[in-house]
């Protein structure tokens, strides 16, 4: 027997529950209003076995608090999953840690006038020709998986390129501007020590770190959803390695949200060159919410 | 989570469950936490598979002449934890007394 909705009458928690049930995620909305109507079933009969009479105006103030902190709860925890391994995260994250080099930096310098000289000079003097043919080699020699949506209309692909190469882009160029400006915050004191002479240690740590940095990025662009751009999980082995010639063996990644599956070969063969990555049908996508 | 962040209000949440409280309003009034602290604690122990829940079946419910419940028990981890949480709150078990019988 299910609880019916709040008459007029009713206290003030039973008539703030349709309300409070809009913060909850709506795959869990239903059941979450059952669970409360039942608690509530049981605070209107405090005889069924329970003691103290929750009758009270208190009472009824702190069960609204309760169930909107409950909904308020799962609202933000929801938002907390959604956002985790997203591509807006990872290029919040990235943009937080060229705010916090740029800001030491800054604060080292003493004036946003020689922050913004200095910049300039080492971007100009010496970075841009690191950075350049940096990018130029890693896209030469580090193909990207090419986008792989045949079944998917001409607009939708295009849709989906366009996200893909624009977060693509965003994050490059965050990885590059963190680059410069950890490797000027971190050769700052060797300058106060060795004078001009730290430019060239600047130099080399900038080739360095543009190495690692755009090497991290294109990986980090291959291990994500084509749909939603979430980092995949769920690694998986398929195959084995012994069978090669018979069948596919490697690694499974899966989108967290149900959107496809990643699948990266043991070995490459003439027939895959590249990860291949499958749409799964919409229909699966309840299978990775519940 | 793990045992050694335990907060007291979730060592006591989980020794309710241990002795056998089941749903939200029970452990309320066993534990005399406010709603506002024992439903979002009841959910993130669920995320962190320290307790598990279930619906009651909807006949015992109807035999009874009210709404299903939600269940919620301690996992394995969350037994593990209680035990911890115990140990290092050795009170926890003078204040929350043995269920005798089942909550109609």
């Amino acid at each position: 027997m299910r609880a019916a909705g709040a008459p007029e009458h009713a206290p003030m928690h039973e008539r703030i529950l349709p309300a409070a049930s809009r913060l909850v995620p709506a795959p869990r909305r239903l059941e979450w209003r059952l669970e409360w109507q039942a608690e509530f079933w049981q605070l209107r009969h405090p005889g069924h076995g329970l003691g103290r009479n929750h009758g009270g105006r208190r009472e009824s103030l702190s069960l609204s608090y309760g169930l909107m902190a409950d909904a308020l709860w799962l609202r933000v925890d929801w938002l907390r999953m959604t956002a985790r391994r997203s591509a807006f995260c990872g290029l919040a994250g990235l943009a937080a840690y060229c705010a916090l080099c740029a800001m030491t930096e800054l604060v080292i310098v003493g004036s946003w006038h020689g922050f913004a000289g200095m910049v300039a000079a080492h971007f100009m003097g010496g970075y841009v020709f690191v950075a350049v043919p940096g990018v130029i080699a890693a896209l030469a020699t580090y193909p990207l998986r090419p986008l792989r949506c045949e079944e998917m209309p001409e607009a939708r692909l295009s849709s989906i390129r366009t996200r893909w190469n624009l977060f693509l882009g965003a994050k490059v160029t965050l990885t590059l501007a963190l680059a410069f400006l950890f490797a000027m915050v971190v050769c700052q004191p060797v300058r106060a020590v060795m004078g001009g002479r730290a430019d060239w240690i600047e130099l080399l740590l900038w080739a360095v770190l543009v190495t690692a940095s755009l090497r991290w990025a294109l990986l980090n662009q291959e291990q994500r959803c084509q749909k939603c751009l979430r980092m995949l999980s769920q690694p998986t082995r398929v195959g084995m390695p012994s069978r090669n010639f018979l069948d596919w063996s490697g690694m499974e990644l899966a989108c967290a949200d149900g959107h496809g599956l990643l699948h990266v070969a043991e070995m490459q063969g003439s027939w895959c060159w590249y990860d291949t990555w499958t749409i799964s049908d919409p229909e699966w996508s309840g299978l990775f919410t519940a | 989570m793990s045992s050694g962040r335990l907060s007291h209000s979730v060592a006591i949440l989980l020794k309710a469950l241990s002795l056998g409280y089941q749903f939200g309003f029970e452990i309320m009034e066993v534990s005399g936490l406010p709603s506002g602290t024992v439903y979002p604690a009841l959910r993130r122990l669920e995320r962190d598979g320290l307790v598990t829940s279930h619906w009651e079946a909807e006949e015992e419910a109807v035999a009874e002449q009210r709404p299903a419940r939600r269940y919620y028990v301690l996992t394995r981890a969350g037994r593990e934890a209680e035990s911890t949480a115990t140990k290092r709150y050795p009170l926890l078990s003078r204040l929350i007394p043995v269920k005798l019988e089942k909550t109609v």
